[in-house]
């Protein structure tokens, strides 16, 4: 009876045992987690205590199996850790692809670094990270951490896919807390994936599983845009000792711009004369605001320093004026500061920079953004949006650093959402205007001159500045499919009054054509030669997202060689569709001459990924029609 | 006339000659300046850089390095904001750390024709621990703007007085003025290596120091006195000799492609200890020789002693070669046994941490792998000894420095006198295929008895990758057929480091977009894991748009889309040689079905060019007949490094290639 009972026991305890452990061994993987996976999260299980809006206790636990080398940076195994934020625990523990354990790390086997940046010159942040080398593939790392912080308006968000190439076993999270403490809490991008819920009146556990994973494509939203997660906040909540109570934006902007921003206002006597003569005279708003952000430009320089609550809160104003740097905050704040003296009225607005066109959640408002831009409001107008961290972007001008995003404007009566200025691909207009002659031995000598606006700009001011030198190999890289072509004069403006980046470039190159026999195959298009095709996929999973349009006009007039005349030449060519769309005509002047007009318009938009297809071949169709040849034949 | 211009000249000395170089004595010429003189694309200049280094006798700790730094730098434009913020590393070690002091740093502008300054306040300078072995003294001038100048001194003192920072001469922006000395007691001797493009040479004078020392004697007279504490003061004096530098207008270093290390031609000066003979003790030596540095490196615990150990492994390695008597298949069983066994924790270091505790958790630093791997073969009865390698990032060792290395590989003599290099840190390394970061110049093979001699680390054998094609193209210009590559020695070591182990499909797409979409079937790879063979990666494919078709013509260039694109030499001129790591030799074979009812109406024609001295050569052949064409084409580099003389010949070379490759096939419809 007794060995029956003992039988039965020890039944038990195999089976749950094994339930456990099954996660540490890389053998039970379901096979749909390991494909495009470089790492699979076995178990990540993430328990928030918020026990006051002053103290928050997160408990994490991560057990996650790397399959190859690329994989092991998805192990995530660091804590940031400052004054206000402790580490109570941390260790790792190693598994075999068999799931017995082969190596241990405390904490104090971790390297202990200051957590600056490149950018940075100075943060009292730290992290602790392990340097771990795997001995064989797969293996599992168990990642145990717990820390406590009095800082509560970050809360972690439900972020299980955090990395391309990373699949989900299981990943469940929850926050507990206390009366009196409302959590709001928002959905994002679940449509595919079962979200497992539970909502108590203190406590909300989320927890999804077998999710697969993400490949990066071309011309797909950013995975952090379409990922799924489910962000939390709280209504109370204390930064750096400051406490408050947020609902909305309304709320947070109000909070921001009393408890932030207002005290910082500290301009010194002698700077407002300075400014104040220096717009005398000036009544149009945007001329005194053009004339204000030129002598912030002309004054400081981005040098980024986050101490305590100086990471959320800008310097004062007064601090900025004397030293001439700052970070994003302070600069902003300062040139806001320089226009609400001169009367004119802006605000300070908080974005997500990067070219993925990040947006701020509308209906959420929570600690959001990585950088701060000016906002000047006009009344039946496009709002001017101000980078003031830039010494050289013309004014008003922001390029694909913060544009067309939703973002957040801080005003004293509270916060709201805006959308930055978006460019539209009739903005964003490359023209060329450009002569070519080639020679009976096949040499071109051309001349070009092209006018960029727009996004174009944005991609190509930086030249200006650049030296002769890396400008020569620059333009050799542009003109690549040229072989052995020598710049011989450059000539740049940057015209920053009109937006235009203006190139005027004269070039030869020897053997630009091929003499056949008594042929020679002409390339018409010399100056603007498509070359890029979208990459193909074999089984395309992510939707088609074209993020910025653009337009390319070119005019170029080709001398033709003088003892050649034409056999024969390419068609004219329209093509649109709702990508945008692509024209060709030749235009025979007189014997020799030709004029050659090519417009390439790409329009901005998101499609669904059957899409994608149609879209590669118009790029394919388009290199296709750019590396058009006239046959010309010995008169 | 002839008056004037003396005079004229006169003034001008006098002029320059007014510079004034003490701290804060910024002069409004200077900051009126607006392009650099030296340099018009420069967007900051050094105007000053001072450095002193000396030894200085202090009762606790002994001598102690010092270095007094003072620096002035003129910011010419927005560009050279960067050279604004200053980071001082600062070492430490075993409780021992170095200390800044007297940190005083000015930004300099003009007012009213008046020279003004303004003062880096302390709320600017911030102090980090980087990492357990280093601080960071950072921070940033005040008030920046184009045309300003700003000056900073401060003093660093060193408990390591064997450590002495490189004394460097030339930076990412022109200098036009250096001053810098070195003071050292005769208690010391310093090696000094000099490299770089400049002629750098120091103006050797000799100096007095003296040390005073406290002596404290305790004496008691009688068994009733209470003890007594006299001082007396001793004071040695010593003779000293003061190296000084003064260099003026030195050029911008900067970067081209095809450099293994810009560092390799930086000017600076390079102090390592040879010897200490301090009073009444013996003379002490570090190096001064290839033998003096390799016997020290040797007698260091953690080289020899590591090397001597074979306990940990013995009953694994009798297991592993206990049946095999020939040597090379032992040398082979052990290679690949400690390749296995130990992964590269990627730390560099000609020294091991542990070679047990490494074998034990079967992760390890170089210095531990391949110490481990010579000793494995020693054991095993071959002639293996370490070679020292300074590794491509690293520089070249031109002078005999223990610094001068930092990478260790194997040597192995088998009985018939056949030698190979091994490194254990790549999986995919095979002998004498060495990973690409350890190709520098020459190794130093350190034998048992720690004589020295050297190594070419360059291989001899060409990498070689050829491939062969055999395809239809049809009328409307799509290509279609199969292609087929072998890949040896450096090209395959680079192909498995690249495939094994990546998502297949993944690795698929990337093969297809590189060419521009190709669409790829059956593709396979032979002897991805079997390091003896060569990689064989094949696949079918089909191409569109590979001809242009133009009338009754059909225009196509025979290599199709494996043809070079772009000449990667694109400088128009070049200070350093080009390093491309190993020699190599590329070649295509192809065999083309042309389309029914076309026939050749001209081909390209046959060539051959060359480099000079029989450093490249690029062989093109294409012949045909009524149903096909052949085409051959070889390109050979024959040399690893190619110097910078032969820069324009390289282009030229490429320029010649590229033009060949894309010359065309004439079809005609019959």
């Amino acid at each position: 009876m007794l060995k029956k009972y003992i039988t039965v026991f020890l039944l038990f305890f195999y089976i749950s045992s094994y339930s456990q452990s099954k996660i540490y061994t890389s053998l039970t993987i379901p096979d749909n987690l390991t494909e495009h996976a470089n790492a699979v999260v076995r178990d990540n299980t993430i328990d928030i205590v918020l026990e006051s809006a002053n103290e928050m206790h997160v408990k994490e636990r991560r057990v996650i199996t790397v399959l190859n080398k690329q994989g092991n940076r998805t192990t995530h195994a660091y804590v940031h850790y400052d004054n206000n934020e402790k580490i109570k625990e941390l260790q790792v523990i190693v598994y075999n692809a068999l799931g017995q354990q082969i190596k241990k790390i405390k904490k104090n086997e971790f390297k202990d670094v200051s957590a600056v940046d490149g950018g940075t010159l100075y943060s009292d942040s730290r992290v602790k990270y392990l340097e771990y080398t795997p001995i064989s593939y797969p293996y599992t790392m168990e990642f145990i951490c717990e820390t406590v912080t009095s800082n509560t308006a970050f809360i972690k968000p439900f972020n299980p896919i955090d990395s391309y190439f990373l699949s989900v076993e299981d990943s469940s999270y929850s926050i507990e807390f206390p009366e009196g403490i409302t959590i709001r809490t928002k959905e994002k991008n679940f449509n595919e994936f079962d979200l497992e819920k539970q909502e108590l009146a203190n406590k909300f556990s989320f927890k999804v599983s077998n999710i697969e994973a993400f490949k990066p494509e071309q011309y797909s939203p950013f995975y952090t845009l379409i990922a799924p997660r489910v962000l939390v906040a709280s209504n109370k909540f204390s930064l750096e000792g400051v406490n408050t109570q947020v609902e909305n934006w309304n709320d947070f902007g109000k909070w921001m711009y009393h408890d932030l921003i207002k005290e910082t206002h500290d301009l010194p006597l002698e700077t407002k004369t300075e400014i104040q003569n220096l717009v005398k005279g000036d009544t149009s708003q945007i001329e005194k605001a053009k004339k204000v952000y030129q002598y912030v430009q002309d004054k400081v320089r981005y040098i980024s320093v986050q101490v305590g609550i100086g990471g959320w809160k800008p310097f004062n104003v007064s601090k900025v004026d004397e030293v001439s740097y700052g970070d994003c905050k302070a600069l902003t704040n300062y040139t806001m500061a320089l226009l609400n003296e001169v009367g004119v009225e802006s605000h300070y607005t908080v974005v997500y920079a990067r070219k993925s066109q990040r947006s701020i959640e509308k209906d959420f408002a929570s600690m959001q953004g990585n950088h701060v831009i000016l906002n000047i409001p006009r009344q039946n107008e496009e709002d001017i949006w101000l980078e003031c961290t830039s010494q050289k972007l013309p004014f008003g001008f922001i390029g694909d650093f913060t544009d067309d995003r939703d973002a957040l404007v801080i005003t004293p009566e509270g916060g709201k959402i805006v959308h930055t200025k978006k460019y539209e691909e009739e903005e964003s207009l490359q023209s060329i205007k450009g002569k070519c002659s080639v020679s009976n031995e096949g040499a071109i000598e051309a001349k070009v001159i092209s006018v960029s606006k727009g996004i174009q700009y944005d991609d190509k001011y930086y030249l200006a500045t650049e030296t002769e030198r890396d400008l020569d190999v620059h333009y050799k890289k542009r003109w690549k499919y040229i072989n052995g072509l020598t710049i011989q004069e450059m000539s740049l403006n940057n015209d920053r009054d009109s937006i235009e980046f203006i190139e005027d470039i004269s070039f030869n190159a020897s053997n630009y054509s091929k003499v056949i026999g008594n042929r020679m195959l002409l390339q018409v298009n010399a100056l603007n030669r498509n070359t890029h095709i979208p990459d193909r996929y074999r089984n395309r999973k992510l939707p088609l997202q074209i993020k910025r349009g653009f337009k390319d006009i070119d005019e170029v007039e080709i001398r033709l060689p003088s003892d050649y005349k034409i056999e024969s030449q390419p068609e004219n060519v329209s093509i649109e569709n709702k990508f945008g769309s692509y024209k060709m005509t030749l235009e025979v002047t007189d014997e020799n001459t030709i004029i050659y007009h090519r417009e390439f318009t790409v329009k901005d938009g998101d499609f669904p990924k059957e899409d994608y297809a149609a879209f590669r071949g118009f790029y394919k169709e388009v290199s296709k029609l750019d590396n058009a040849k006239i046959a010309l034949i010995k008169k | 006339m002839k008056i004037l211009i003396t005079v004229l000249c006169l003034c001008f000395t006098i002029t320059t000659f007014s510079q004034n170089y003490k701290f804060g004595k910024v002069s409004e010429e200077e900051l009126e300046e607006k392009i650099c003189s030296i340099d018009s694309s420069a967007n900051a200049a050094y105007l000053y850089k001072y450095r002193k280094s000396f030894f200085e006798y202090n009762k606790e700790n002994g001598f102690e390095l010092k270095t007094e730094i003072h620096e002035r730098i003129k910011i010419y434009n927005q560009e050279g904001f960067d050279f604004a913020t200053k980071q001082i590393r600062l070492y430490k070690s075993g409780g021992a750390e170095e200390r800044i002091s007297g940190l005083k740093a000015y930004t300099y502008k003009l007012e009213n024709n008046k020279v003004v300054g303004e003062k880096l306040d302390k709320s600017g300078i911030f102090k980090t621990e980087a990492s357990k072995y280093s601080n960071q003294v950072k921070f940033t001038m005040p008030n920046i703007q184009p045309g300003c100048v700003l000056e900073y001194k401060y003093e660093i003192t060193s408990p390591f007085a064997s450590k002495v920072d490189e004394f460097v001469f030339q930076h990412s922006i022109p200098i036009k003025k250096v001053e810098a000395s070195f003071e050292v007691p005769e208690y010391y001797n310093f090696k000094v290596n000099t490299k770089g493009f400049l002629s750098v040479k120091p103006v050797i004078e000799s100096g007095r120091g003296s040390i005073t020392f406290t002596n404290t004697a305790r004496s008691s007279n009688s068994y009733y006195q209470l003890e007594q504490k006299s001082f007396s003061t001793s004071k040695v004096d010593y003779s000293k000799q003061i190296n000084k530098y003064s260099l003026d207008n030195i050029p911008a270093l900067k970067k081209e492609p095809y450099v293994n290390s810009i560092n390799n031609y930086r000017s600076s000066v390079k102090y390592e200890l040879s010897y200490t003979k301090f009073p009444r003790s013996a003379t002490e030596y570090y190096s001064t020789t290839w033998e003096d540095v390799v016997k020290r490196i040797y007698k260091s615990s953690s080289f020899g002693e590591e090397l001597e150990k074979t306990g940990y492994f013995e009953k694994d390695i009798d297991a592993l070669i206990g049946a095999v008597s020939n040597p090379a298949e032992r040398a082979n069983l052990i290679f690949n046994f400690v390749k296995s066994q130990v992964k590269w924790n990627g730390y560099y270091g000609i020294y091991a941490d542990d070679v047990k505790k490494a074998y034990k958790n079967h992760v390890g630093g170089s210095g531990d792998i391949n110490l481990m791997l010579t000793a494995m073969l020693r054991y095993a009865g071959l002639n293996a000894n370490p070679v020292l390698v300074s590794t491509r990032s690293h520089g070249i060792p031109l002078f005999p420095t223990r610094e001068g290395f930092n990478y260790v590989v194997t040597w192995l003599r088998l009985p018939d006198d056949s030698v190979m290099l091994l490194d254990a840190t790549d999986t995919y390394s095979v002998p004498n295929v060495l990973p690409f970061r350890a190709l520098n110049w020459q190794g130093r093979i350190v034998a048992k008895n720690s004589g020295s001699g050297l190594i070419d680390l360059y291989p001899t054998t060409k990498s070689k990758n050829a491939m062969t094609m055999m395809v239809k193209i049809d009328e409307e210009g799509t290509l279609e057929g199969s292609y087929r590559s072998v890949k040896t020695n450096h090209k395959a070591l680079s192909f498995r480091n690249k495939y094994n182990g990546a998502d297949k499909d993944a690795y698929l797409e990337k093969l297809e977009n590189k060419y521009g979409g190709i669409e790829v079937s059956d593709y396979q790879v032979k002897n991805d894991k079997d390091l003896s063979k060569p990689i064989v990666e094949s696949y079918k494919f089909i191409k569109e748009s590979q001809a242009d078709i133009i009338g009754d013509k059909m225009y196509f260039s025979p290599l199709f889309y494996l043809k070079t694109n772009e000449n990667p030499f694109k400088l128009e001129k070049r200070e350093f040689p080009v390093d491309f790591g190993y020699p190599s030799t590329t070649s295509y074979k192809l065999i083309i079905n042309i389309p029914e009812g076309y026939k050749i109406e001209s081909l390209p024609e046959a060539t051959a060019i060359g480099l000079p001295e029989n450093m490249g050569t690029f062989q093109y052949k294409v012949i045909g007949n009524a149903k096909t064409i052949q085409v051959l084409v070889t390109s050979k580099l024959n040399q690893s490094i190619i110097s910078s003389i032969y820069y324009e010949a390289l282009k030229e070379y490429f320029n010649k290639l590229l033009q060949k490759e894309t010359e065309q096939v004439v079809l005609t419809k019959a």
